[in-house]
C-alpha cells in the first residue's frame, strides 16, 4: 500500500540559470530562468502553473521531469530524491513521468508511423512482447478516441487535434503516474481544444494520474485545475486553490493578470487600468521584487526587499510584502458572464443531441445497431 | 451607438475564390457577403481554415498568384478593390486602408528605424518633406502611447518588446489616417497583459478617427471586447452575422453555439466542455451542401444536399441553416402542448431523447 498523503512531486528551492559561459572575449549574459521555487504536487490533482511568456514556466516543467539539471535545489518523485539519481535508474522512472508538448507538429517524429511512435515506449519499458504490443497500441489509439487502423499512418496525415492525441496516446503507453502538459492544448483551434480538454480530464480519472498542466490561459486553467501557481520571473508570486485564486487573487500580479483577461459578453466591457511596461530583461531581474517596476501598489521598499513567501490558512501561498493592504485596492476576480436563456437552453439541446449522437458512433463502432431514439 | 444611415466604407457581395490548382473544386471562399461602416467594427470569427485571412489578403490585393477570385465585388470609396489594378491599389494601401498582422516582428523591416519606416508611408502617400515626415512619425509613436516616442524614433525593431512593435504597426497602419483598418489576429502573438493593453489602445483610437475596422480573430474574447457587428465563418462562408449582442444572447447557428461552449468559462467549473465532433474540413473534401453538415449534431438529408439560404432571424441577424432555431426542431408537433404547459425545452429534450444526458 502506497502512502497517499506523501506528495507524487516536490520542487525544493529549485534553480536553473542559463549562460554565464565564457567566450573568447566575455562571459554571456547569465539568465535567471527559476529562480528557488518550492511546491508540492499531491497525489491525484491536477497542479497548474501559469504565467506570462519568458515567466519560466516551461523551464520548471523541465526541471520538475528532469529534463534539464537544475542548478541548485532538489526534485523529489515519491518520496525519492531524484535530483542526482543516476541515467540507468532515472530511465525506470522515466516511464512513470511524461510529457506532453505545446505542438503537435514538432513533438511527433515525422518518420515513423502511428504505431511506431506509440508502441516506442512499450518496447523501450519492455511493458509487452511484439504481439500484445499491437494489441495495446490499438487499445491506446482508441482510448484517445482514434480508430485503431491508423496504426500503420504517419503524423502528416492527421490534424493538429489529432496529432494531439497521438502524442497523448504516447504519454500514455509506459502506463505513467504523473504527467506534465507544456501548452498542451493551446495550439489547438477552440473546438478542437475542448476535446482535448475533455480527454485529458477523463484519462486522469482512468488512468489514476496526476497532472501538472502549464498554461497561459486563464480560462482553461481555472476549468481543469485543483491548485495554481502563478509565475513571475522565474519565482512563484502566489500559489492558491484555483477558486481561491480566482475569487480573491491576493498578489498585484495575479491580480493584474486576472483583470486582463478579456470579457466574456459584449455588455462586460471595461476600461482596464493596463499593467504597465514590459516583461524586464531576466539576465537582469529588478531588485527586491522582481514585479515592482511594474506594480500599481510598489512601495520605495519594494525596490530593495525580496519578499518572503508567506504561508496562509489552506496551503495558500503569495509573495508580497503588502498583500494584506491591497486585497481590496481594486484589482478584483474577473467578471463571469452566465450565457444568456436562448444560449443555456441551446448549448443544453447542443450537448444532449450530441451525446446521443457520440453513444450511436460508439455502438456503430461496436458493431452493436444504434438503437433508434428519434 | 450605431448611426441610423450607417455610410458604408467597404461592401463585399458575393466574393467566392478558390486556388487555381484546384479545378473542380470546391470555392475555398463561397459567396461572401459583407460589410463595415465608418467608426464600426467588424470581427470576422472562425477557426484555421475558415478563409478569414485569404479574404483579408484578397481585399488588399496581396493574394498568393495560385489563388483566384471567382465572383464578386468589393466597393471602398470610388473603387472596386478586386477589379481597379495594382496601381490604383497602390495608392489605396498603406493610405486610406492599411492592415495590421498577427506577427510585428516578420512584418516590420529589421534593417531601418521605426521611425523611417512609419515616414516611409506618409512620404509616399502625402509627399511631404523627409523632417515633416519624421514629425508626424513622432507623434503617431505618441498617440500610441509609445513611452519615450523620441527616443523610440531611433529603435530598431529588434531593440522592442512584442507589445511595443505591435503599437508602432498600428501607429504605421493610422498614419495617414485610413477610412478602413483591416487587423488580423493583432493580439494572438501577445500575453494577455499586453492584449488587454493594445485592444483598448485600438478602441480608443478608433473612437478618437472614426475609422472602420474589420477586425479577424479565432478568439470570441476580443470578439468580446471590441466587436460591433460578427460574422462568424465555417470553412469559407459566413454562417451568421449580426450585432454583437445579438450573436452572444441569441446565437443561432450550431457552429456557433458549439464554439460558445467549448469555451471554458471564468466562472466557477460548469461541468465538461461541449465540444464540436471532428475538425475543419480540407479543401478537397469539402461537403456538398451545408459545409458544417458533417460535424453537426442536428444535421438530416437536405442538410447533407443543399446549403442553406440565408434567414433573417431579427433586424441584421442573419443565419444560414435548415435548422435554426435548434429549439423548435426539437418539439415534434404534437408536443407543442407539453410546452405551453410550462415546460421547459432541456427538458423536454431528455424526456423525448431518452435520458441521454
Amino acid at each position: 500500500m502506497k502512502d497517499n498523503t506523501r506528495p507524487m512531486l516536490e520542487a525544493r528551492e529549485l534553480v536553473k540559470h542559463f549562460g554565464g559561459k565564457r567566450t573568447l572575449w566575455a562571459r554571456t549574459p547569465v539568465v535567471h530562468a527559476v529562480n528557488g521555487v518550492s511546491l508540492s504536487v499531491q497525489r491525484g490533482e491536477t497542479f497548474a502553473i501559469v504565467g506570462e511568456s519568458g515567466c519560466g514556466k516551461s523551464t520548471l516543467g523541465r526541471l520538475l521531469l528532469r529534463l534539464i539539471e537544475s542548478s541548485a535545489g532538489q526534485v523529489i518523485y515519491d518520496g525519492l530524491d531524484i535530483t542526482h539519481l543516476g541515467r540507468e535508474a532515472m530511465r525506470g522512472l522515466r516511464r512513470e513521468m511524461q510529457i506532453i508538448f505545446q505542438d503537435p507538429y514538432a513533438s511527433l517524429n515525422p518518420g515513423m508511423t502511428v504505431g511506431q511512435l506509440i508502441g516506442e515506449p512499450i518496447t523501450l519499458h519492455r511493458l509487452a512482447g511484439r504481439g500484445e504490443r499491437d494489441e495495446r497500441v490499438a487499445h491506446l489509439l482508441r482510448t484517445v478516441g482514434l480508430q485503431p487502423d491508423y496504426a500503420t499512418r504517419y503524423p502528416h496525415e492527421f490534424s493538429g487535434g489529432q496529432r494531439q492525441r497521438i502524442g497523448i496516446a504516447r504519454a500514455l503507453a509506459g502506463e505513467p503516474r504523473l504527467v506534465v502538459g507544456d501548452e498542451p492544448v493551446s495550439a489547438l483551434d477552440v473546438s478542437v481544444q475542448a476535446q482535448v480538454v475533455n480527454l485529458l480530464e477523463e484519462l486522469k480519472t482512468g488512468f489514476d494520474l496526476t497532472l501538472i498542466v502549464i498554461a497561459h490561459d486563464l480560462a482553461v486553467i481555472r476549468h481543469m485545475s485543483d491548485r495554481v501557481a502563478v509565475m513571475y520571473l522565474g519565482e512563484i508570486v502566489e500559489l492558491a486553490h484555483v477558486d481561491d485564486l480566482f475569487d480573491t487573487p491576493l498578489h498585484p500580479y495575479t491580480q493584474a493578470l486576472l483583470w486582463a483577461i478579456p470579457a466574456r459578453h459584449p455588455r462586460h466591457r471595461r476600461n482596464r487600468p493596463a499593467l504597465s511596461g514590459d516583461l524586464p530583461n531576466p539576465t537582469q531581474p529588478p531588485t527586491g521584487c522582481r514585479f515592482h517596476p511594474r506594480c500599481p501598489h510598489a512601495r520605495p521598499s519594494c525596490a530593495t526587499v525580496r519578499p518572503s513567501t508567506e504561508q496562509l490558512a489552506d496551503g495558500r501561498q503569495v509573495a508580497c510584502h503588502f498583500w494584506r493592504e491591497i486585497q481590496h485596492a481594486g484589482g478584483s476576480a474577473p467578471l463571469a458572464a452566465a450565457p444568456s436563456a436562448k444560449l443555456s437552453q441551446r448549448l443544453d439541446i447542443y450537448r444532449a443531441r450530441q451525446q446521443q449522437a457520440s453513444a450511436a458512433a460508439l455502438d456503430a463502432q461496436a458493431g452493436i445497431a444504434s438503437i433508434d431514439v428519434a | 451607438m450605431l448611426p441610423t444611415t450607417p455610410d458604408v466604407v467597404l461592401d463585399v457581395r458575393n466574393f467566392s475564390l478558390r486556388f487555381s490548382a484546384s479545378e473542380g473544386m470546391p470555392n475555398l471562399v463561397d459567396n461572401l457577403s459583407l460589410t463595415v461602416a465608418r467608426g464600426q467594427t467588424l470581427c470576422v470569427v472562425g477557426e484555421s481554415g475558415c478563409g478569414k485571412s485569404v479574404t483579408s489578403m484578397a481585399l488588399m490585393g496581396l493574394l498568393p498568384p495560385a489563388a483566384r477570385i471567382v465572383s464578386g465585388s468589393a466597393r471602398f470609396e470610388d473603387k472596386d478593390l478586386f477589379t481597379c489594378g495594382e496601381r490604383a491599389l497602390a495608392d489605396v494601401r498603406g493610405n486610406r486602408m492599411s492592415m495590421i498582422f498577427q506577427e510585428p516582428m516578420t512584418s516590420l523591416n529589421p534593417a531601418f528605424t521605426v521611425g523611417e519606416q512609419i515616414a516611409e508611408g506618409i512620404r509616399r502617400h502625402r509627399g511631404v518633406s523627409k523632417e515633416a515626415a519624421r514629425t508626424g512619425a513622432l507623434e503617431m509613436l505618441r498617440r500610441v502611447r509609445i513611452p519615450a516616442p523620441e527616443k523610440r524614433l531611433d529603435a530598431y525593431p529588434h531593440q522592442l518588446s512584442g507589445g511595443m512593435r505591435q503599437r508602432v504597426m498600428i501607429a504605421m497602419a493610422l498614419a495617414n489616417r485610413p477610412s478602413l483598418l483591416i487587423a488580423d489576429e493583432p493580439t494572438t502573438a501577445l500575453d494577455v497583459t499586453i492584449q488587454a493593453e493594445v485592444l483598448s489602445l485600438i478602441r480608443a483610437l478608433q473612437q478618437e478617427t472614426g475609422t472602420a475596422m474589420i477586425l479577424i480573430t479565432h478568439d470570441l474574447g476580443v470578439v468580446a471586447e471590441v466587436a460591433d457587428y460578427v460574422a462568424v465563418m465555417y470553412a469559407g462562408r459566413v454562417v451568421e452575422y449580426g450585432p454583437v449582442d445579438a450573436i452572444y444572447d441569441d446565437p443561432q447557428h450550431p457552429y456557433t453555439i458549439g464554439l460558445m461552449g467549448a469555451i471554458p468559462s471564468i466562472g466557477k467549473r460548469a461541468g465538461r466542455l461541449a465540444t464540436i465532433s471532428g475538425s475543419v474540413p480540407a479543401p478537397e473534401h469539402m461537403p456538398a451542401g451545408c459545409r458544417f453538415a458533417p460535424r453537426c449534431p442536428f444535421s438530416e438529408a437536405r442538410c447533407v444536399e443543399t446549403a442553406p439560404p440565408d434567414k433573417i432571424v431579427e433586424g441584421e441577424h442573419r443565419v444560414s441553416c435548415w435548422r435554426a432555431p435548434i429549439e423548435m426542431l426539437e418539439m415534434p408537433i404534437e408536443r407543442h402542448a407539453d410546452m405551453q404547459a410550462g415546460m421547459g425545452v432541456a427538458q423536454h429534450v431528455d424526456k423525448h431523447l431518452g435520458s441521454a444526458a
